[in-house]
């Protein structure tokens, strides 16, 4: 692609927390990801993970700590903000515009950018055809299977050419087979593109498998960090959350 | 690739808006031509409703906002029009309280209609401003309160509206052919916003507008513009519309003329131009119908008391019955489609689990 970006830029996280109503869902978390950099984040159920994507995206505004794309400040600006900066994300929850053709759903993130309706649209064109959906790109996004869906979810993120790419569960609810075509799938956008994945994901085997890092949080308190190996053997680790399974 | 081929492989819709164009045109001449007199009337009158229809939809059917404000700017449009091409002379008869700087403004039509709805559209812009950041309950019930606000200012500033009291003496200047152009126009104009960079991005907040801005889409921003455009469509087509009809009062403008326009909508479908149209066909033949029923059981003397309101208490009752049972409308929310691409569209491989029902649109159920 022609927007091969030279430097790379840094994502950093400084410091976030998050309260509501006296609960600290995200409580004094720093991270730092460079494009190229793919950073897990990983913990129990309700230990912050996806607020903590809420907050850096400004979905949700952050109680204190700031938030830096390259040194400038993307805390406290709107989410519609924030993405512009380069910070692109999924949802946990499929959040797709579900009366929006799969194309559309693509080609409005290219539009966001600034581009026109027709570059927009063969953009979308070549995102598409990557993620394997070119069969269904004139059906209604709310229409497709599930394991679709997850991934025009990533295709969609993808348009905005961002920086950094914010993953939430995006194995969630798919099977064995589909989590592994997500995992070369992952590795694919990691060649190709200079973009720095935070992902998080109860998969641990997807997650072990694609991660440079991994972040461990713990009612919103970051307990551990590290490579997967390093993590795996950190037995305060195993007793929040891995248990059994590792 | 021919005209032809590109009319019909185009974006979904163009073949709807070429079709419909082409029906409104042909529709024109035939009643110009052949049909009876009252006939020219009603199909203008269809016309400007089209249009006023469409202009709902510009803001309604993208957003997914009920605007209950929209009968407002086509009043604002109605009175700013009228007030400018009407002759001096008879404004000062009309409307004994007039300030006089309004008065003496006359215009002639064209630019009278021009200027009405650039006061809707400024006006839009100014309140629509803090109304675009609500969304859900809080915003439609905003919006239905500066309606309140409008239809007020219109019941009492008689130095400007005449009050209550009928405004009259407006030239009759909307013609059949007028009227038929106006609505073409429209069509194609709200076409080819759907189909806009704006257009688009207003579509994907209103199926999800926090996925929407997290994909750099400012929702206050582009509901804000097309919020003025839709007012915009909504002054001229008040301004035609007054022009027609020749004297009116704040009534025209308020609930009862909104409900009409929403059933239109609702039972064509909001989500697209075609729901639209269709919707605006069907309601204007029904209401004839029944007006005509109404005077036929009340002249006819085929039963002993008069009934009122048989217009009204079916169009209520078709609006709860397709919010119940349908409440995409007719049509849905996709736009009419060729038989052919029907049958590419179905070749394309079918989902394995079961497609999720088609979701009522979010205006649909605040319509409830």
């Amino acid at each position: 692609m022609e927007s091969q970006r030279k430097e790379t830029s840094v994502l950093e996280v400084r410091g976030l927390s998050k309260s509501f109503a006296g609960l600290k869902a995200v409580d004094d978390v720093s991270f730092s990801l460079r494009t190229g950099d793919i950073l897990g984040l990983i913990g129990p159920n309700g230990s912050g993970k996806t607020t903590l994507i809420n907050v850096v995206t400004g979905l949700l505004p952050a109680t204190s700590g700031t938030v830096l794309v390259d040194g400038r400040e993307a805390t406290g600006k709107p989410a519609h903000r924030v993405a512009r900066m380069g910070i692109a994300r999924t949802f946990q929850t499929i959040r797709l515009f579900k009366d929006l053709t799969v194309a559309e759903n693509v080609e409005v993130a290219a539009v966001s950018l600034g581009l026109p309706r027709r570059k927009a649209a063969n953009a979308a064109r070549g995102l598409i055809a990557e993620m394997g959906l070119d069969a269904w790109a004139e059906r209604l996004a709310g229409e497709i299977p599930f394991g679709h869906q997850r991934k025009l979810e990533i295709a969609r993120a993808l348009a905005m050419e961002p920086k950094f790419l914010l993953l939430d569960e995006p194995a969630a609810g798919l099977n064995e087979e589909e989590s592994d075509l997500l995992l070369d799938l992952l590795h694919g956008v990691r060649r190709q593109k200079p973009v720095g994945v935070l992902i998080v994901d109860h998969d641990m085997r997807l997650m072990m498998n694609l991660c440079d890092r991994l972040q461990v949080l713990d009612y919103g308190k970051t307990i551990a960090y590290g490579t997967p190996d390093e993590v795996r053997r950190n037995p305060e680790v195993v007793t929040a959350y891995l248990g059994s399974s590792a | 690739m021919s005209v032809l081929e590109r009319i019909l492989n185009g974006a979904p819709g163009r073949f709807t808006v070429v079709a419909l164009a082409a029906l409104l045109l042909v529709g024109a001449v035939l009643v110009n031509a052949f049909a009876p007199f009252v006939w020219v009337g009603i199909y203008t009158y269809f016309c400007v409703t089209l249009m006023l229809v469409l202009g709902l939809e510009l803001f309604m059917g993208n957003s997914g906002i009920l605007n209950w404000t929209y009968i407002g700017f086509v009043g604002i449009g109605a009175y700013s029009a009228s007030i400018l091409s009407t002759d001096p002379s008879l404004k000062h008869m009309g409307v004994p309280n007039m300030y006089p700087a309004l008065v003496n403004l006359h215009l002639p039509v064209v630019p009278a209609l021009l200027v009405g709805a650039l006061v809707a559209a400024a006006v839009a812009a100014v309140i629509a401003w803090p109304l675009m950041r609500l969304s859900d309950a809080v915003g439609v019930i905003t919006l239905f309160a500066t309606l309140i606000v409008i239809h007020v200012l219109m019941t009492q500033w008689d130095n400007v509206t005449n009050g209550p009291r009928t405004f009259f003496g407006v030239q009759q200047f909307t013609t059949i052919w007028i009227a038929t152009g106006a609505a073409i126009l429209t069509l194609v104009g709200t076409h080819l916003f759907r189909e806009s960079s704006l257009g688009l991005r207003l579509r994907a907040s209103r199926d999800d507008r926090f996925a929407a801005s997290a994909m750099g889409v400012s929702v206050v921003r582009v509901r804000y513009l097309t919020f003025i455009l839709s007012s915009f469509v909504a002054g001229l087509g008040g301004g035609l519309w007054a022009h027609y009809i020749t004297s009116f009062s704040p009534t025209s403008f308020y609930v009862g003329e909104l409900f009409v326009l929403l059933t239109m909508l609702v039972v064509g479908g909001a989500g697209s131009i075609s729901g639209a149209a269709t919707g605006a066909i069907i309601i204007t033949v029904l209401r004839e119908g029944l007006r005509q029923v109404e005077s036929y059981l009340n002249n006819s003397g085929v039963i002993s008391f008069e009934v009122y309101g048989l217009t009204e208490v079916v169009m209520a009752m078709l609006l709860i019955a397709m919010l119940i049972w349908r409440p995409t409308g007719i049509v849905g929310g996709s736009e009419w489609r060729l038989p052919l691409r029907r049958k590419q569209a179905a070749a394309a491989p079918s989902p394995e689990p079961p497609a999720e029902p088609v979701l009522e649109t979010e205006a649909a159920e605040e319509a409830k």
